[in-house]
């Protein structure tokens, strides 16, 4: 078995999951009759058609050509994640401006070669930005500081 | 005359002067993010809608609906500019626009961009106020497998108009659809698919989805990819007006894009991309001299940039008449509307006439505002091209979280927010695009619930579609366009419509 097209096969597989995933939990919910529809009526037709096209997409994959899949880099998106992890985990804790300039620092390790004095004077101006078009302006509430 | 009496109710609730204040802000704001390359409509709604939550109903319609045109008009002048295509439906402006850019024209091509999209929306407003009430009449008579039939529609015409594999579009859909399902079951008290997590009961949070799908992705991609520095040609405002030989081109193709435009926008599954290449191919066919499209021809500026607003302005009416988004951007603003706590529907226009009317005469106004800011600060905006792509991207994330927190401080959400970057990510990688996928998740409860009920009133019967005639048109409708996508000559040109961003 050969795979032609990686990026195919990826899809269908990720298909086929959904699909079956969707039918195992959904498989204690009723499903019903075209009369009188239960809760698992609808969503049970949707993850069978889902596994189905990941079935077909799948097959497809293994007769026809197609595009590889593109090298995942893990710097950009780790570091992304952890920027938000870090901004939601913190936020409630230390308030809005401190939780913001490490949610810019952490963002701006996304790339290389950082400028660490740059990276910190920007970040701290664009959390006061921030906090101040949010909460001083929008009036939405968020702990601007710790101890709230 | 009603319609005008309509509108200047619209007129006196988007004239007060805060409106005129939050329309300024989305517009500007809007052209901001929409100049910046790679950030089309749809992120940049994404990223904006925060900052509307904390208004009241109708201003913060205006002002998004502000958004949605000032990334559209951004979109057009990186296009002429630079050559890179913020989103879809300028792509066919980049082919024209940046071709005249290149010959010495950049000014007149962005001054008969933004005329012609002011003309657009100047009659697609009119369009709104004329069409809007008799199709919200017509809308009375919609019974459920009426709705269900024409969301189907809108469904498969997504599909057409997605980028790519049309199976991968179609698998994108019913994921959609399944996310919308999540929660509580409105039939039965049931929870489905929460997996335990109470953060789930009232379903997929709306903001923490396209955030993460449409903003935080993008981010990613842009980091993985960085895009090449493209040189702006730069212009002059003395530069901008257009010759007597361009304008005498523009505006027969400006009337034409118009009136295309206006009548696409309203299809389900229409909008201002299908509205654009169709325009681009028109002028293309009815030129004398088709030659010259590729190496600068006005029309092909003029009618595409008319077409897109108009149909831009003109697929609200879907959405305010019938209660559905015709494609992913109406799905925004459906969305943004539910979190207001307005349903969109006929309703919209007997209970807050207020709300409706204004928003439409605000789609004018906003136009208006466009123009002045675009042509005269057109050195501002090229300027904001020149801000680095390092301090860019983390103020949009920054954007972005504090945009979930303010609106839910439930650390869940975040959660949800990294759940949606990571399956976007997952999503870029294997070639799948997430926008159909918006759709569905809109219109998955309200599919189910009218399949349901169209069920129960015909006993389990299926043929209740086919005996009423709205239904049947639309499901014929829904056939054809599926043998279309099945019928090679068209897969073709869908294809080589798509190569050419």
């Amino acid at each position: 078995m050969v795979i032609k097209s990686p990026q195919d096969f990826g899809a269908g597989i990720l298909f086929i999951l959904f699909g079956a995933i969707g039918l195992y939990v959904g498989s204690d919910l009723t499903f019903g009759s075209a009369r009188n529809m239960g809760p698992g009526y609808f969503p049970m037709i949707i993850c069978g058609l889902i596994a189905l096209i990941g079935l077909i997409v799948t097959v497809k994959s293994l007769a026809i050509e197609g595009p590889a899949i593109e090298r995942i880099r893990l710097r950009p998106i780790i570091f992304i994640l952890l920027a938000i992890a870090a901004f939601g985990m913190l936020i409630a804790e230390i308030g809005a401006v401190i939780s913001s300039v490490l949610l810019i620092m952490f963002a701006a390790y996304a790339r290389r070669d950082v400028n660490p004095v740059e990276t910190v004077v920007f970040a701290v101006t664009t959390a006061a930005f921030v906090v101040i078009i949010f909460v001083y302006a929008l009036g939405q509430p968020m702990p601007v500081w710790w101890g709230r | 005359m009603e319609v005008f009496e309509h509108l200047a109710t619209g007129f006196m609730a988007a004239g007060s002067l805060e409106n005129l204040m939050f329309c300024l802000i989305g517009v500007v704001l809007g052209t901001l993010i929409g100049v910046l390359p790679g950030i089309g409509p749809i992120p940049a709604l994404a990223i904006l809608l925060p900052i509307t939550f904390g208004l009241d109903p109708l201003s913060s319609l205006i002002m998004l609906a502000g958004i949605y045109y000032g990334a559209q008009y951004g979109g057009s002048t990186t296009s002429i500019l630079v050559n890179m295509p913020g989103e879809a439906s300028s792509v066919v402006t980049c082919i024209e626009g940046h071709q005249m850019a290149r010959k010495g024209r950049a000014g007149a091509a962005l001054a008969i961009a933004a005329l012609g999209s002011f003309f657009a929306g100047t009659i697609g407003t009119v369009f709104i106020a004329a069409f809007g009430p008799p199709l919200a009449s017509i809308a009375q008579q919609f019974n459920s497998p009426d709705y269900f039939a024409l969301m189907l529609l809108g469904l498969v015409m997504a599909i057409v108009l997605a980028h790519g594999s049309v199976l991968k579009a179609v698998a994108m859909v019913l994921i959609g659809l399944l996310l919308g399902l999540v929660g509580t079951d409105i039939n039965t008290g049931l929870t489905r698919y929460t997996f335990g997590l109470s953060g789930l009961w009232e379903g997929i949070d709306f903001l923490p989805l396209v955030l993460g799908l449409f903003g935080i992705v993008e981010i990613i991609r842009n980091l993985e990819n960085p895009p090449p520095p493209r040189e702006a040609i730069s212009t002059r405002m003395r530069d901008m007006w257009p010759t007597k030989k361009e304008f005498r081109e523009a505006y027969p193709a400006a009337l034409r894009g118009t009136g295309l435009g206006s009548l696409l926008g309203i299809l389900p599954g229409g909008g201002a991309v299908l509205a654009s290449f169709a325009s681009y191919t028109l002028e293309k066919k009815i030129s004398k001299n088709p030659r010259k499209f590729g190496t600068g021809a006005v029309e092909g500026v003029a009618g595409p940039e008319a077409a897109n607003n108009a149909a831009a302005q003109t697929s609200f009416i879907p959405l305010l008449t019938l209660g559905i988004p015709s494609n992913p951007i109406m799905a925004i603003m459906m969305g943004a509307m539910i979190i207001q706590g307005i349903q969109p529907g006929a309703a919209v226009m007997t209970t807050r006439p207020d709300l409706f009317w204004g928003m439409v005469a605000s789609m004018w106004i906003g136009n208006l505002m466009l123009v002045v800011i675009n042509l005269p600060m057109i050195g501002i905006w090229v300027k904001l091209l020149s801000v680095p792509y390092r301090l860019l991207y983390p103020a949009i994330l920054l954007f972005c979280a504090i945009g979930v927190y303010s609106t839910s401080t439930e650390p869940f959400m975040m959660v949800l927010m990294i759940v949606f970057t990571v399956f976007g990510y997952v999503l870029f990688k294997l070639g799948c695009e997430p926008a159909p996928m918006v759709l569905g998740f809109i219109l998955g409860p309200l599919m189910e619930e009218n399949l349901r009920r169209s069920l129960v009133i015909s006993r389990g019967d299926p043929m209740i579609f086919i005996n009423r005639p709205i239904s049947a048109t639309l499901l014929a409708a829904t056939l054809l366009m599926l043998c279309l996508i099945i019928f090679p000559q068209f897969r073709k040109t869908r294809e080589e419509a798509f190569q050419e961003e």
